[in-house]
């Protein structure tokens, strides 16, 4: 069987203008979208709590936001997951411990209420509140005052005196915000009738960690991968792999923009397969424009280009076609992260087909001609170079 | 057939065997064993067949598939770093007014945990400043402005001193863990600052975070030793249940319970514990396993508490000069009179260091111990080694330090799956592979035909190698490792796309089979090597940068796409030569 029966002779590189200029508008579109509405940030990057619950008996998702909010939990987004008769639903949260902007106000009175203190602090990024007495206290004293202000403390932790003499540290530990969930939904009830199925609670500072590192790990592998183009085939190839990686990346995180995916760890790797797909596409490319280069000397680039891509364009459908055939399954079956980074794949998989013939190329070629007209300027004949 | 196509037919069938051998302790981890025993290494070895591999070498299953919690616990260094920056500047000031250097006091900036002193007369500053900074010499001069004196702590001395925090941190972690009796956990450090920590088959977060997020407790209780038979008697008068397995082991002269069990041993002990006392346990360590306590021995302590970790001002191994490893003790000026009066009252007795309601140590005070500096000497005797003392001193300094200098820690990150989710995964994941692979696997012998068939040996081949490859580094499969399974596969394809159809091209040149097929291997291979080495460049920088499911992601790519190479460059041509060479064909099937 033969996808194309005879061999192409499309005019890829002719129409090289009006793709670059579609699809720099389109990039920066979406490059302007992130820095205006951003992302969809995920719980891994943005903080906060996400908990799924399974509930026994028939329950909609109003019902159960309706109990959170009886429970004190206003500020919670509830989702369901899956068909409506599994009764699952995810539910989500700003805050990863109990201790909110308004709770912090609430525990320093209730600290201050105590005794004399000194440089009561309130750290909300990991939930505690530090605060100096002039006397040492009991830590169960403390403890059951800022619960009685309505509080969930985990913990209050006797840092000993202070050095220079001035007083006893202490420190409150306020409880996790799954806690809060756990309880709100289950009051008045002998037995919670919902399974804690998951809980995913990441503190913003891990957060934030989290989301540099991800970014540096895309920056590390197109630099790595640039050097490594640059060494394998010629200086003018590597800058068209890098801008067709970008150009790929740019696309995928368009899709998460649009889509309103949430956008975490997995998207991450999502991205980076796509620069590895991309890069992949590529080279298979580039290794045929060097071939052919070889094969008809004299030709112009933009020629022996457009011959080299017309050679491989039934293997580039192929396989675009092939891998896309393997997402299947997970597209069918996927569910939520899983289906998203499928999803994600199957729109780089059509971009990085698309960017291997209409970004990289072109910059190969652009990058050629910028050569020649300096060195024509310089004097040297232009037959020479065409080689 | 030449003999190098027998050398390279042997290997594949040699690699093909050991896969499906490699993946004998996954089958049984998996299917065989029951689920509750998945993480049981030992049942796992028992079960496994005698021929079989080393059971560690199996695949894991992630957290996200098979239940359970994973945390990330952060240590609050900068706190740690502030107290230990504050007593310093105290010890500065006092050592300054001792030596009647001028009169100065010392301050701390907590956010750049830099110390200023202010003499009182700022004439003096200037010998002050000499001998202050020849003398505590881990700190260096960051200013001077008349009277006040910024001093920095060194780089150095701060690293060092936070990788110990964190260090202490992971050893309080690990042993309350070990309490609880969690098979197969993983505490690990992660960055410079943070502890993972992965525990299987549990499910409440909020009890996990309160075990592990607590600060370490260390108390100096004195042990009781006016009746040393008091154990003795207990297991005379009431002998425990022959199922119990606690037996009476003699320690120097102090009959002690053992038990594999410690909740046995305490609930046997208990209402038999005489009036103002409490029967604490010690954990035996487990030579062969590092931090498993292969039994636990009953100490009978005071109940009351003199001294607890908060006196204590540090802690530090070293080597006396009658060459044994010593742990030495500094008090601070309360906690070193109320060390002196404990010890002059109880010369003779033992006092036990408890860490979190376990006995570490428990040496017998000598003499009555003033100036607040004590000194725990390890000895030499019985049958370990130097180094082991050295090592023991070592822990003990540590133990002591972390109940000493809180370093509180605080939950980073908590990921919980319930075990129902995670077998519904499992399905839905393996499904959802299956089914992308079947697809693909028909395209390629409809597309293809025989050529096709041949890619797809080689690519079942591969998927079997993933696996493989996976339980010998010991990876853990999560989801996304699942999602990168696929991938891989169709990496794989793509391999042998570019070869079946550069071999069509040859063939549509007018080449012979022969010819054609050798020529379609040699243009492809640079083509396919380039394209895997770029996305293997991908794959281990993101491995190396990335945590969590993104490594698990990672490892899998990486692991499938050295497969790749395998399978796509020599697999398939051996068998395509045998159909060509070896049967002499006149055309290929592609």
């Amino acid at each position: 069987m033969q996808i194309l029966k005879h061999k192409t002779n499309f005019d890829f590189i002719g129409k090289r203008k009006p793709a670059l200029f579609i699809s720099t508008l389109l990039n920066l579109a979406i490059i302007v979208g992130i820095a205006a509405v951003g992302f969809n940030f995920g719980v891994d990057f943005a903080g906060g709590t996400v908990v799924e619950l399974k509930y026994d008996t028939p329950t909609t998702a109003e019902q159960v936001r309706e109990r959170a909010q009886a429970g004190g939990l206003h500020d919670v987004s509830v989702q369901g997951v899956g068909a409506a008769e599994e009764n699952s639903f995810l539910l989500r949260m700003g805050g990863v411990t109990q201790l909110t902007e308004e709770n912090a106000e609430h525990a320093k009175a209730a600290i201050q209420g105590l005794g004399e203190t000194r440089n009561v602090y309130a750290d909300m990024a990991n939930g505690i509140v530090n605060f100096r007495s002039v006397k040492p206290m009991s830590v169960e004293a403390v403890k059951k005052a800022v619960e009685g202000a309505g509080i969930g403390v985990q913990e209050v932790r006797d840092l000993g005196a202070n050095q220079g003499g001035t007083g006893y540290d202490y420190q409150v530990v306020a409880s996790g915000m799954a806690d809060k969930v756990f309880a709100a939904l289950s009051a008045g009830l002998d037995k919670p009738n919902f399974e804690q199925r998951r809980v995913d609670y990441v503190g913003p500072q891990v957060g934030k960690q989290l989301r540099n590192r991800g970014v540096m790990a895309l920056v590390y592998s197109m630099v790595a991968i640039l050097i490594y183009v640059a060494f394998r085939f010629d200086f003018k190839f590597g800058p068209g792999a890098l801008l067709a990686m970008l150009h790929d990346v740019i696309m995928v995180a368009g899709y998460y923009l649009v889509s309103r995916r949430e956008f975490n760890l997995t998207s991450i790797a999502a991205l980076l397969t796509i620069v590895g797909y991309s890069v992949n596409d590529t080279i298979v490319i580039y290794d045929r424009i060097r071939e052919d280069m070889a094969k008809y000397k004299g030709k112009p680039l933009p020629e022996v280009i457009n011959i080299a891509v017309n050679d491989t364009l039934g293997r580039t459908i192929l396989t675009s076609g092939v891998t896309a055939l393997s997402l299947i399954g997970l597209l069918i079956f996927g569910v939520g992260e899983i289906f998203d980074f499928a999803m994600a794949m199957l729109v780089g998989i059509l971009v990085g087909t698309y960017s291997s013939v209409y970004i990289a190329s072109p910059v190969v070629i652009w990058l050629d001609e910028r050569a020649h007209s300096r060195e024509g300027h310089s004097g040297t004949k232009h037959e020479a170079k065409a080689a | 057939m030449d003999r190098g196509w027998w050398w390279k037919f042997g290997m594949i069938v040699a690699v093909t065997l050991g896969t499906f051998w490699f993946l004998v302790p996954t089958y049984y981890s998996l299917v065989v064993l029951d689920r509750s025993e998945r993480n049981n290494i030992a049942v796992l070895e028992q079960r496994l067949p005698k021929w079989a591999p080393p059971a560690r070498y199996r695949l894991n299953l992630g957290l996200d598939l098979q239940g359970g919690i994973h945390m990330v616990m952060r240590v609050d260094t900068k706190t740690a770093l502030q107290k230990r920056t504050e007593r310093r500047g105290q010890q500065i000031a006092t050592y300054v007014n001792d030596k009647k250097l001028g009169e100065v006091t010392a301050d701390t900036d907590p956010e750049r945990l830099q110390l200023t002193l202010t003499a009182k007369d700022p004439a003096t500053m200037d010998a002050i400043q000499k001998e202050v900074l020849a003398t505590f010499t881990d700190f260096s001069l960051d200013s001077r402005n008349g009277g006040t004196l910024v001093l920095k702590p060194d780089e150095g001395q701060v690293n060092r001193f936070r990788d110990e925090a964190v260090d202490q941190a992971m050893l309080v972690i690990r042993r309350r863990i070990d309490k609880w009796g969690v098979a197969e956990v993983d505490v690990r450090k992660l960055g410079t600052d943070s502890i993972q920590i992965s525990l299987p088959g549990r499910s409440n977060p909020e009890q996990a975070k309160e075990l592990v997020g607590t600060t370490a407790q260390l108390e100096f209780r004195m042990v009781d030793d006016t009746n040393p038979q008091v154990f003795a008697q207990m297991f005379q008068q009431h002998p425990p249940p022959a199922d119990s397995k606690i037996t009476l082991v003699d320690d120097e002269g102090f009959p002690q319970l053992s038990s594999p069990n410690r909740e046995a041993l305490l609930a046997y002990a208990k209402d038999k514990t005489p009036e103002g006392r409490d029967v604490v346990t010690q954990c035996v360590a487990n030579p062969v396993k590092k931090n498993d306590c292969l039994s636990y021995r009953s100490y009978l302590l005071d109940k009351n508490v003199p001294l607890t970790g908060e006196s204590l001002s540090g802690a530090d191994a070293s080597v006396s000069q009658m060459n044994e490893p010593e742990v030495n003790l500094a008090f601070d000026p309360a906690g070193a009179r109320e060390f002196e009066k404990l010890t002059e009252a109880a010369v003779g007795r033992r006092m036990a260091i408890v860490l979190d309601d376990n006995v570490h140590t428990a040496p017998r005070i000598n003499e009555k111990i003033g100036g607040g500096r004590a000194r725990i000497t390890m000895g030499r005797a019985g049958a370990r080694s130097f180094e082991e003392w050295l090592g023991e001193a070592q822990t003990l300094a540590l133990v002591l330090k972390a109940g000493a200098l809180p370093a509180p820690v605080t939950v980073g990150e908590i990921r919980q799956v319930g075990a129902t989710l995670g077998d519904e995964l499992i399905k839905k994941g393996s499904l959802a592979a299956l089914v992308g692979l079947a697809l693909v696997v028909v395209f390629m012998a409809v597309y293809y035909r025989k050529s096709g068939l041949i890619a797809d040996v080689a690519l079942l081949l591969n998927g079997l190698l993933i696996l493989a490859g996976l339980a010998f580094f010991n990876a853990t499969l999560t989801l996304p490792g699942i999602a990168g399974f696929v991938l891989t596969l169709g990496i794989a394809v793509d391999a042998n796309v570019l070869i079946n159809e550069r071999i069509r091209e040859e063939l549509s040149h007018g080449k012979s089979a022969r010819a054609a097929v050798d020529q379609g291997y040699d243009r492809a291979f640079w083509t396919i090597f380039d394209a895997h080495v770029t996305t293997l460049i991908a794959g281990f920088i993101l491995f190396f940068t990335g945590t969590g499911p993104v490594r698990g992601f990672a490892t899998t790519l990486i692991v499938g796409l050295l497969a790749s190479l395998f399978t796509s460059i020599v697999v398939t041509r051996v068998i395509t030569t045998y159909f060509v060479h070896g049967r002499n064909a006149q055309s290929v099937s592609v």
